[in-house]
């Protein structure tokens, strides 16, 4: 991998790949993130879920470098990418898809990865040379018109697209959404592919079954900050993790027994 | 195959009626490739394109009132100016969304266009004059219209040679993907603000080299001839018409908007200006409503695949 | 005493004309704003339509001899429907099609608009006849055409009224609504592509009454269609994309630049120095004085 160095790059080389701290993002009046931190070690695979409207999109926004925190720091392999663009973030490794995926429809599977491609192979040759071993990866065609794959085949291609710029760090945005369970377990073991390849992921995702198989450690958004983290099987049962997906409508008066909310 | 027929045609073509109509198609379709580089594969729609062909047009006539130069010699001036003029617009609008940058080429033509009618120095409504006879080969002032032919099919294959390599490396993809998604084309790392830029550069030095050669035939250049929406219009027309992003779209519509022009100006006599532009409006809404790919766009979903032969 | 008192009545009524061509200009641009913090759109051919505007007006008058208040009428429902025919038959498709197409599609409008009415109407310039709105008032000191006194005042009360309409009427607020999110609303119940047809009706409406007023106090040609595009992208530049009432006050404040540029450095100048301050504010300021970017 090139290496992206600027003089906190030469600091001894910590085990947090990705550290964001006391990120809060407010729009206008509105407080979408409230002092959310992260950090995600090398070769972690880690659950970022939560309610809607809990601010996790916001704030992967801001990982991503699409938005800028308002207060916060974000720093990347000893990077400091706070006010970085996306085009930076990319560039400094970390690379996301879109919930709902964006290809380049007048263009071929093969010519859309080789736009990422480019990225680290800046001369045509080598780009489409990467580029087809990244759709080869992913199991797709390289002639297909972009416009003429499904909602499956373009959520691949945007994963085939992001891979060919060599990311150190992959954001998933809910790409697992809306797919048939077949299409589920590959598109899972694709992930866990890419996983083994040595790329550190984050997955923002609703779907109980991919955050209990794939991830290590789960974090769990409510009103914009970090409510709890483990396991996916401790976090699931943790009380103010429920109490954030049903929410306050069981709030008691005081004397009252609180009854045992058996639901996962 | 192409190209044959175009070196060919002024000479199967002797008379003066005909040279001058392919004169005309091949400025034309210089232009709308310069404006292809930046409207077409950027997708950034200037609509104030004028603007660069405006100054190559006024700086060698010029220069050439004032000082006496060569022609030639004041094109590199137009291109420098055309390139300033691209960054200065670039600059703040690339940062917006696309529109602020087509509202900002009118207003900019605009702008010119009505300040050059205003200043004497550059010869205020009256305009300028280039040569009336050549004082060498220098001055691009020809008798006949063969000399210009060629030297507008050299230029032509240089804009058409720089936009094929364009298309096969990076820069290329990166224009196509910033017109297809600039959130995406970001997320992957495409320097879309610079990106831009370049190209918005590029297309106003080939503007401006189109506006050098108009000067350099017609020997007159004024305000509307330089900087009027109608030669902006031309420009988006003829692209689009053809199949903007597309590399030979431009041409192809030069092929058929410049003889179509000719024959409405001779059928409708005096109102013939006023016609043809309702026409080219028409055509143009035409295009966007249905085949904003231009013809090219066309002929490829009417005809299958397996007819076409190998492309990239 | 008197030499001074009198040029500075010069410079009072200049500056009150100004803002009396500035209030139109606030109306029509109203309209313009509106289209582009609904659907994030700029009509290019929204000139033309207050150029129609005056045409129909005239028109009204030639052959229906209608006075002030129905050619204005006339002018106003008539590019409704036009607006909202066009919106039907053509932005709607293009909406989800590429920014060429987008683009293009009111550009290719508004050539195609403005060159019928060349063809239609020739080029010479025109004026109302004489009709109750002729002569001029003598008003706090400074002689003023009754038609601009009125279509200016008039075109501010419209203005008013649209802004009222958008943000206390029920329709008013569907059509924010959508504007705001698109979703949201649709998951209300609001039909988008209704109110964005609406809206359509309104921005051309607004325009055409624009032009019939405007039709009253000065002569035109199919010529100022373009120019009055300009002047509304400038306007809505400066007010804020999107604010009604952003237009307003941009508009009086154009108005009276435009009068006083025309004053000092000669007429030829007013529009540089109008298009000079577009071309700024895209630098300095796209986001305007009151509006979203």
């Amino acid at each position: 991998m090139p290496d992206t160095s600027l003089p906190e790059a030469n600091l001894p080389q910590a085990n947090k790949l990705l550290e964001a701290s006391n990120v809060s993002k407010a729009f206008g009046n509105f407080l979408a993130v409230r002092g959310a931190d992260l950090a995600v070690e090398r070769g972690e695979i880690i659950g970022l879920i939560g309610p809607n409207g809990a601010g996790k999109s916001t704030f992967f926004n801001c990982l991503a470098g699409e938005t800028t925190p308002t207060t916060g720091r974000i720093v990347f392999d000893g990077q400091d990418l706070t006010r970085a663009s996306s085009e930076g973030h990319a560039r400094a490794g970390i690379g996301r898809t879109f919930q709902v995926p964006i290809t380049f429809d007048d263009m071929t599977v093969l010519h859309n990865v080789m736009v990422g491609a480019f990225l680290r192979h800046p001369h045509r040759n080598d780009a489409r040379d990467h580029a087809r071993r990244m759709i080869e990866l992913t199991g797709l065609r390289p002639e297909q018109r972009a416009r003429a794959l499904g909602t499956p085949g373009r959520k691949r291609l945007e994963i085939a697209r992001v891979l060919a710029t060599d990311p150190r760090l992959l954001l998933l945005d809910e790409s697992l959404a809306g797919l048939t369970p077949s299409e589920l377990h590959e598109a899972i073991a694709l992930v866990r592919r890419i996983h083994q390849m040595g790329v550190t992921i984050v997955i923002v995702e609703h779907i109980m079954e991919v955050i209990m198989t794939l991830t290590e450690r789960v974090l769990v958004f409510n009103q914009g900050h970090v409510i709890a983290s483990g396991t996916p099987q401790a976090v699931i049962k943790d009380e103010a993790v429920i109490e954030a997906y049903l929410g306050r409508a069981h709030r008691r008066p005081p004397l009252a027994p609180r009854p045992h909310t058996g639901e996962a | 195959m192409l190209a044959g027929a175009l070196l060919l045609f002024p000479i199967v073509f002797p008379s003066a009626f005909y040279r001058d109509i392919g004169v005309t198609v091949l400025l034309v379709a210089i232009s709308a490739s310069a404006w292809n580089i930046v409207g077409g594969y950027a997708g950034q729609v200037s609509v104030g394109h004028s603007m660069f062909f405006g100054l190559g047009a006024y700086a060698p006539a010029l220069f050439y009132t004032l000082w006496g130069w060569p022609l030639i010699a004041g094109i590199p001036v137009g291109i420098a100016l055309a390139v300033g003029l691209a960054v200065a617009i670039g600059m703040p609008t690339f940062r917006l969304t696309g529109h602020y940058f087509s509202m900002a080429t009118i207003a900019v033509a605009e702008l010119i266009r009505i300040f050059t009618g205003t200043w004497n120095f550059v010869g205020a409504a009256i305009g300028l004059q280039g040569p009336a006879t050549a004082r060498g080969w220098w001055d691009l002032t020809f008798r006949g219209e063969l000399p210009y032919y060629y030297i507008f099919l050299a230029v032509l294959g240089v804009v058409l040679f720089t936009t094929a390599a364009i298309e096969q490396r990076r820069f290329g993809f990166y224009l196509r993907a910033i017109k297809a998604s600039e959130r995406a084309a970001r997320s992957l790392g495409v320097p879309v603000r610079a990106t831009k830029m370049q190209a918005l550069a590029l297309s106003a030095a080939f503007t401006a080299v189109a506006g050098s050669l108009y000067v350099a035939k017609t020997g007159f250049i004024d305000p509307d001839s330089g900087f009027g929406i109608l030669v902006s219009v031309q420009m988006v027309i003829v692209a689009a018409l053809g199949g903007a992003g597309t590399l030979f779209g431009p041409l192809l519509g030069a092929l058929i908007l410049v003889p179509l022009q000719t024959t409405t100006n001779s059928l409708f006599g005096g109102g013939g200006s006023g016609l043809t532009y309702i026409l080219y409006g028409g055509i143009i809404v035409l295009i966007a409503r249905f085949e904003p790919g231009g013809l090219f766009e066309l002929w490829h979903r009417v005809v299958p695949e397996r007819w076409r032969g190998a492309h990239a | 005493m008197g030499g001074w008192a009198q040029s500075t009545m010069v410079i009072v009524q200049v500056i009150v004309g100004g803002l009396l061509l500035g209030a139109i200009y606030a109306l029509f641009s109203s309209g313009l704003t509106l289209i582009w913090g609904m659907m994030n759109f700029i009509n290019f051919a929204h000139g033309e339509f207050v150029m129609l505007g005056m045409y129909v007006a005239l028109s009204v008058v030639v052959w229906l001899h209608g006075g002030p208040a129905i050619f204005s009428i006339a002018a106003g429902a008539a590019l409704f429907v036009l607006g909202i025919a066009i919106y039907l038959s053509l932005i709607r498709d293009v909406l989800r099609g590429p920014m060429l197409a987008q683009i293009l599609s009111t550009f290719g409008l508004a050539l195609l608009l403005r060159y019928s009415a060349f063809w239609m109407f020739s080029a010479n310039f025109v004026s109302l006849p004489d009709n109750a709105l002729s002569g001029t008032v003598k008003l706090a000191g400074i002689f003023l055409p009754v038609a601009q006194l009125v279509a200016g005042s008039v075109a501010i009360v419209l203005t008013l009224g649209l802004h009222l309409f958008l943000t206390r009427s029920a329709a008013g607020s569907q059509l924010l609504a959508v504007a705001e999110d698109r979703v949201a609303a649709m998951l209300m119940g609001i039909r988008p592509d209704r109110m964005q047809a609406l809206a359509w009706g309104l921005s051309a409406g607004a325009a055409g009454i624009a032009g019939a007023l405007m039709a009253t106090a000065y002569p035109w040609s199919p010529s100022v269609g373009e120019t009055f595009g300009l002047i509304a992208f400038v306007v809505v530049a400066l007010g804020g994309f999107g604010s009604v009432l952003g237009s307003l006050y941009a508009g009086l404040i154009i108005g009276l630049i435009q009068a006083v540029s025309a004053y000092w450095l000669g007429a030829i100048y007013k529009d540089i120095v109008v298009y000079g301050l577009f071309v700024a504010l895209l630098w300095l300021r796209p986001q305007g004085l009151m509006g979203k970017a």
